[in-house]
């Protein structure tokens, strides 16, 4: 309970609003008590710190917390609290290994998820609710389905919509313009504040090149458009996230400033990071971002790039109080970014991506 | 587009659309090869080797020392007696018997496609392809271009006197062209392919199953060196006996060399339940990791490998039954169990180690992909006895430890000299 009101603490904050000392100091009690919660429910977990000699109170900072790799969660279950407690198995497709996620999360893990969530998304939204719209098709949301980055991104932001348009619809397969929706936006909602959130690749094949043939151009009172996922097919493509930005900017009627690229992943549900006005990913209160060398595992300074990790206090059910992903990342700075938000500011690079072995050295298998 | 790093004794990057300048050149320069007395051959890369050990800007490269001692006379000597049976067969017809004779004449040019995991490995290719009189086009990574041209360039420069006959390390040289190409581009692979009369192929199952798919002339012999494992057995005895120190301090190198990345790199060590525990002889295996010499220690690696440390490291942390020795850093890393498996291998010097019942437990795990296993069985009777099983099953090498990586013939399983020869034959009219 007493962890539960410092939580409702941050969340009452501003999200980018502490300094990051101050945050490390906030969140290393809450930390610990979550692990040895975590420890108390979980065998593995205790085999973890067992094996590392170590226990929650002997860990003096942040950086000490033992970080477990994503992938973890696709062999592992990490669940932190009694059986009874968990209230549904979030499943995140694998898109790498075609083993799936499993994320267990309890009422409470929930409730905090949407709270930062909504906490995260005020700083770049306002006050109000506002109009979605959802550069995809209906069926991605369907929750019978896995969930993936795509569905994602579309979950956690309607948590702000007052009503919700889907941009694209489904057809044999393939992604369309949905017409009759955008022909209703064009008609009567132009005067609207809406924000809107599709998968990077997605806007750019699709969605862009088929809105710019029919020659629509939306002009909504006030737009945001958050976007989500890789930059390798655009790279491959010769598409600068400048240009990206400038032309998605010019189909809606707004300015590049306006179109936000977001980081997140399903382990860490609740938390995005969205480039400020200068580019840069922030963390939010109830998080902290730490770049590790991959070679030494030691956080690395800033401009320096490793890996990333992610830490968080929003959950009871599961371990996402320090989760190593396989991104590749740099932190620019702590406190000092000119759009004015505090804490730890960093830029995501890429993923690592799984080599072959260039060799002969690789296999038993026949 | 084709890049060629050397062509004609020049060192120089040209661009090419294709390999008919590149054959013909070949093919005009290994007619002085072939006729180079074989002796004359052994004698100029024996004496390249005392060079490449003497120049300051050489020796200093990894794997070159291992290259020098390679070189030796007498080493190069028994691995062509080893292919040929007789080494006079690469000069002239030898007689069998009163009807025939016999020699051994080179296929043409040899087109190679070196793997990228170790950088000596173009070198040793281009060795044998020396040695049987051949010439080369060899496609190498273009990381390794320059080591590989430095070795040359050394054996451009020497000549020697033999039978009164001055012989130039520059012929040879003559007879080899370095290309690069991007490998999936299918029109210049088929290329290449069409231009060899012998084919070798090094590397990993995707690209050995794609160069088998190019078309090729119908007389090309084709040599592949593909996908291998390999690891080691310790029986109880051998743990116990004197022998066991030396033997994992000279393992623990084997699993450095080449930072693990080798066919013949070991990527599980198993040990007979012994009067040391798991844990002490992984302990053990940690000092020996601890006194590596730096450029051993820490090499290079890829972050996708990094990150299957890591993620191999937590999985042995969170399991039950499991443990892990390893430093703060990512250098080495030893994973302890008791599941008497092969394991996929990670490499950047991560190793496995189990205890097992008995040794008699691997011989089930063998496949043939299965290139050297370093077996420590303290009787010399069941070390042989278990390496006729085992290479009954499918492996190529029995090596000791220390000794995994010397580049002994025959090599995963294939005598590869004498492969790259055709054997010829006269037949004489009997006396009348």
């Amino acid at each position: 309970m007493m962890m539960n009101s410092n939580l409702n603490t941050l969340f009452q904050l501003p999200a980018y609003s502490f300094l990051n000392d101050e945050k490390n100091q906030v969140l290393l009690p809450i930390i610990r008590g979550q692990l040895e919660e975590a420890i108390k429910n979980n065998h593995y977990i205790a085999n973890l710190f067992l094996k590392l000699h170590l226990s929650p109170e002997k860990i003096l900072c942040l950086e000490e917390v033992p970080p477990i790799p994503v992938q973890m969660f696709k062999y592992f279950d990490l669940k932190t609290c009694p059986e009874e407690q968990i209230e549904k198995i979030l499943r995140s497709s694998g898109t790498t290994t075609g083993i799936p996620s499993r994320v267990p999360l309890s009422k409470n893990t929930t409730i905090n998820q949407i709270k930062a969530l909504k906490s995260i998304l005020k700083d770049y939204l306002g006050e109000k609710r506002k109009i979605f719209l959802v550069i995809d098709h209906e069926g991605i949301n369907n929750p019978l389905l896995e969930f993936s980055a795509r569905t994602a991104g579309i979950r956690g932001l309607s948590i702000y919509a007052k009503k919700t348009f889907y941009l694209m619809r489904e057809e044999n397969g393939e992604l369309m313009l949905n017409l009759p929706v955008i022909e209703e936006l064009l008609l009567r909602y132009q005067e609207e504040e809406v924000y809107i959130f599709g998968f990077t690749y997605i806007i750019w094949s699709t969605f862009y090149n088929q809105i710019r043939k029919k020659g629509v151009q939306f002009n909504f009172k006030d737009v945001k458009i958050f976007h989500s996922g890789g930059w390798k097919k655009l790279k491959a493509e010769q598409v600068s996230k400048e240009h990206f930005s400038d032309e998605v900017a010019r189909i809606f009627g707004t300015v590049r400033e306006n179109v936000l690229d977001f980081y997140g992943m399903a382990e860490q549900t609740g938390i995005i990071f969205v480039d400020c006005e200068c580019g840069n990913k922030h963390v939010p209160s109830f998080a902290q971002v730490i770049i590790r060398d991959p070679y030494t595992l030691e956080p690395c300074g800033n401009n320096k790039v490793g890996m990333i990790e992610i830490m968080s206090v929003l959950s009871d059910s599961y371990y996402c109080q320090a989760i190593l992903t396989e991104d590749m990342g740099y932190r620019v700075g702590i406190n000092d970014c000119p759009c004015g938000r505090k804490g730890v500011y960093f830029r995501f690079q890429s993923r690592i991506e799984k080599v072959e072995v260039r060799g002969c050295g690789d296999t038993f298998r026949e | 587009m084709i890049t060629c790093h050397l062509l004609n004794g020049e060192f120089v990057d040209r661009k090419f659309n294709d390999f008919t300048t590149i054959a013909d050149v070949i093919t005009h320069n290994r007619r002085v090869l072939q006729e180079m007395p074989f002796d004359a051959i052994i004698e100029l890369l024996a004496k390249l080797g005392k060079r490449l050990i003497q120049n300051p800007d050489i020796n200093r490269l990894q794997g070159v020392s291992y290259i020098s001692i390679w070189l030796r006379r007498k080493n190069l000597e028994r691995i062509c007696k080893t292919n040929y049976g007789d080494c006079r067969y690469l000069d002239k017809f030898v007689p069998v018997d009163n009807h025939f004779a016999m020699a051994a004449q080179p296929r043409g040019i040899v087109c190679q496609w070196i793997a990228a995991n170790i950088p000596t490995l173009a070198f040793f290719s281009l060795a044998q392809v020396i040695l049987s009189k051949n010439g080369s086009i060899a496609k190498v990574p273009e990381e390794n271009s320059a080591f590989i041209a430095a070795l040359l360039k050394e054996l451009s420069g020497i000549a020697i006197s033999y039978n009164g006959t001055t012989y130039r390390g520059e012929d040879i040289v003559e007879a080899i062209s370095l290309v690069s190409f991007e490998g999936r581009n299918t029109e210049i692979s088929r290329m290449f392919s069409l231009t060899a009369d012998c084919k070798v192929v090094y590397g990993g199952s995707e690209a050995i199953r794609s160069i088998l798919a190019l078309p090729q002339k119908e007389h090309c012999e084709t040599l592949v060196f593909g996908p291998k494992y390999s690891f080691g057995v310790f029986d109880r005895e051998y743990i116990e006996s004197e022998r066991f120190e030396m033997a994992l301090e000279n393992i623990v190198k084997d699993i450095a060399i080449f930072n693990q990345m080798a066919c013949s790199s070991p990527q599980v060590l198993f040990f007979e339940k012994s009067k040391y525990s798991l844990e002490e002889i992984g302990l053990k295996m940690k000092g020996y990791f601890e006194q590596l010499p730096p450029l051993l220690r820490h090499q290079e690696t890829d972050p996708a490998i990094l990150a299957s440390v890591i993620n191999a490291r937590s999985r042995y942390l969170l399991s039950d039954g499991t443990d892990i020795i390893t430093p703060p850093d990512l250098s080495w890393t030893i994973l302890m169990d008791t599941i008497p498996r092969l394991e996929d291998p990670i490499h950047g010097k991560c190793i496995f180690i189990k205890e097992i019942e008995s040794i008699n437990e691997i011989l089930d795990l063998i496949t043939r992909k299965i290139q050297a296993i370093t077996l420590c069985i303290r009787g010399e009777e069941e070390r042989r006895i278990f390496a006729r099983e085992a290479t009954y099953r499918g492996v190529d090498r029995i090596v000791i430890p220390g000794a995994t990586h010397d580049y002994d013939q025959p090599w995963d399983g294939i005598l590869p000299m004498n492969r790259l020869v055709r054997w010829v034959i006269l037949k004489n009219e009997p006396e009348v």
